[in-house]
């Protein structure tokens, strides 16, 4: 017993090897590879590389980078919200039907006016009502998920399919029967909320190309003027979701709660209040999605989201999200969305090959991911 | 003999018409390892839940520092000092040493719950409270699944005793380890008993390991104390007697030959 204590009060001395020392050999390499966003990146990378070979000018031309820009901003909204919500140890399968719901939320109310005669809407109270009510969606999908610990899998399963069922109701209610509506005012030209949302950003980036001399229109005058505004809301999105994540406290919290519940319980982390905040934070998300193609393209569609709650997922997946939460990170999913979002737009420019290989294409990358994903948790836990 | 730091008198809990304990007494001190030994089923997981305010006494009182206390819930156990280690160390492996060290009690700058967490304040106490039960920690930021089944055991305590457990309550510690652990385990409450200021409630069912660190043992059979004392006067022919609840180990060699 003497000699225990003896040696508990020195430092462990050279020769005395013990088992923390065995924590020193991570080093700055092996430290790479154990980031969770990895195996994205390096998957970025090779598309695209692989894309300037086959696809060439048609993807990296001012225009290409506008377009795919443009898809990759709207699944990586999404795919923020799922990853958030995943490594908190949940799933949201109603992000899809979510985007078509507030899609038609804000179309009718700009088409018809705000709910009981009010009056005409702008596009701002016609986003603000939406998000309350998509808001309202996501918190009764959380609470009911949280109070009835019902797998999130069904709970939002349902939604997926209550909220679809909602949106055509409605569009066929107000529009003689059409589950569209389209033609609705060019607000982004005259509404600054609708330009926020639907219109152009980072114009800088177009005029400096131009300026360069990259980016002028067979008149030699100046082609693409600015990227779409979603690229500008998923960068915000993004960083903010970055920032909580890695350097909060409630980011600490959604790690703790989807890697062991019971234990943020038991050291007085609300898990509760994180997963309900979560599900709504992906409704935010989903609306955020359908405001900036309904300003963007002034239309609307019962159909619109289809599918979108699935992509979202996979992007997180392959940004290194682990399905069964308390791991991933931000920046894996940003590069995961923009594996998803370039493959599946760049592809239709390939004139040599079938465009739905895409679909193809990514199922095998998801399998990919996911497996290596596995293999990365059991390294990171000791191959438990 | 100083007062005892935590004092349970005739604590008796019943679930419907079922005895769990009935009037179980014990002193604990700080500064001591109190082992708290008894077969499967006498008693001593309700013991530590009430302990730890998961569940209430129906009779009986627990003082701490000679005050009745009455513990309605974990959370003022907690807050009244009575750390409790659980088994599966309510630990996340997937992520890093401090973040479960700070959880649900993160040191931030700003706003609850969007404060930025003062990861650099955060490393350096996670680094010097684990060195201070023995074990460091190169890389606090190492996620916890990399560490040994013994340097989780004694995350879990470091961070009790930081976030101020003056009362700790480990509940089987070295089960489910291997036998090198299972040291390093004991070294742990060896240096937590030398603090001098804590008192250590040890939950086992193994003797060898309630001698080489107990200075003081209780054991439990059926709800009841059926033998009790200071690890000076007990021979380990007695507490392996008492731990299987006082039958009588010849009695149960007889047994066993008789099958043969």
């Amino acid at each position: 017993m003497n000699s225990t204590t003896e040696r508990g009060g020195q430092p462990a001395g050279a020769g005395h090897l013990s088992e923390t020392d065995r924590l020193r050999e991570a080093g700055w390499f092996s430290r790479l590879v154990h980031r969770p966003e990895i195996g994205a990146f390096s998957g970025m990378s090779v598309i695209l590389i692989l894309l300037a070979i086959a696809a060439g000018d048609v993807v990296y031309n001012p225009l290409g980078i506008k377009n795919n820009l443009a898809i990759v901003a709207q699944l990586g909204i999404i795919a923020t919200g799922a990853c958030m919500l995943m490594i908190a140890g949940e799933f949201d399968l109603s992000i899809g039907s979510m985007i078509g719901f507030a899609g038609m939320s804000m179309a009718i109310m700009l088409k018809w006016g705000l709910p009981f005669g009010i009056g005409p809407a702008t596009p701002l109270s016609a986003f603000l009502i939406t998000l309350c009510l998509t808001l309202a969606i996501g918190w009764l999908i959380g609470t009911i998920v949280v109070r009835t610990r019902l797998s999130s899998f069904i709970v939002s399963l349902s939604f997926l399919f209550i909220l679809r069922g909602a949106t055509e109701v409605s569009f066929r209610t107000f529009n003689q029967g059409s589950t569209q509506v389209s033609g609705l005012p060019d607000f982004k030209e005259t509404d600054f909320f609708a330009s926020l949302l639907g219109g152009e950003t980072f114009q800088w980036f177009y005029d400096l190309l131009f300026w360069l001399g990259l980016n002028f229109n067979r008149a030699g005058d100046q082609w693409v003027t600015g990227f779409d505004a979603k690229v500008a809301w998923w960068l915000v999105i993004s960083i903010a979701a970055w920032f909580v994540l890695s350097r909060t406290q409630v980011g600490n919290w959604i790690y703790a709660t989807g890697g062991n519940e019971e234990a943020a319980r038991a050291n007085g982390v609300p898990t509760d209040k994180v997963k309900v905040s979560l599900f709504m934070f992906t409704a935010f998300c989903a609306t955020i999605f359908a405001a900036t193609q309904v300003f963007d393209t002034n239309t609307a569609d019962a159909a619109k989201g289809n599918l979108k709650e699935l992509e979202a997922i996979a992007a997180a997946v392959v940004g290194g999200v682990i399905l069964s939460g308390g791991f991933g990170s931000i920046v894996g999913v940003v590069f995961g969305a923009v594996i998803f979002g370039l493959v599946q737009n760049s592809v239709f420019y390939i004139s040599w090959i079938d465009g739905s290989y895409y679909r193809m294409f990514l199922g095998t990358v998801l399998l990919v991911a996911a497996f290596s994903n596995e293999t990365i948790r059991k390294r990171i836990t000791g191959g438990i | 003999m100083a007062d005892p730091l935590i004092r349970l008198e005739n604590i008796v809990k019943r679930f419907g018409n079922f005895t769990a304990l009935n009037g179980v007494s014990m002193d604990v001190h700080a500064g001591e390892v109190h082992a708290l030994l008894g077969d499967n089923g006498a008693g001593k997981s309700t013991l530590i839940k009430i302990l730890a305010g998961v569940h209430q006494p129906t009779e009986g009182t627990i003082y701490l520092d000679g005050q009745p206390v009455s513990f309605r819930n974990p959370l003022v156990a907690s807050d009244a000092g009575i750390g409790t280690v659980y088994q599966d160390l309510a630990l996340n492996s997937l992520t890093s040493v401090t973040r479960n060290f700070f959880v649900g009690r993160e040191i931030t700058r700003g706003p609850r719950p969007f404060g930025i967490l003062q990861t650099a304040k955060m490393n350096s106490v996670t680094k010097q409270e684990m060195a201070k039960i023995g074990i460091n920690i190169a890389d606090p930021e190492q996620a916890v699944g990399t560490m040994s089944g013994g340097q989780r055991q004694a995350l879990a305590i470091a961070r009790a005793i930081h976030f101020g457990a003056r009362v700790l309550i480990l509940d089987e510690p070295t089960s489910a380890l291997g036998q090198k652990q299972q040291l390093e385990v004991l070294k742990t409450i060896k240096r937590v008993q030398k603090r001098g200021d804590i008192a250590v409630i040890l939950i086992t069912h193994n003797e060898i390991h309630a001698q080489l660190v107990a200075d003081r043992y209780t054991f439990l059979s059926l709800g009841q104390v059926i033998g009790e004392g200071v690890a000076d006067n007990l021979a380990g022919g007695d507490i392996r007697q008492l731990m299987a609840g006082g039958a009588q180990m010849a009695d149960l060699e007889e047994e066993l030959t008789a099958i043969n």
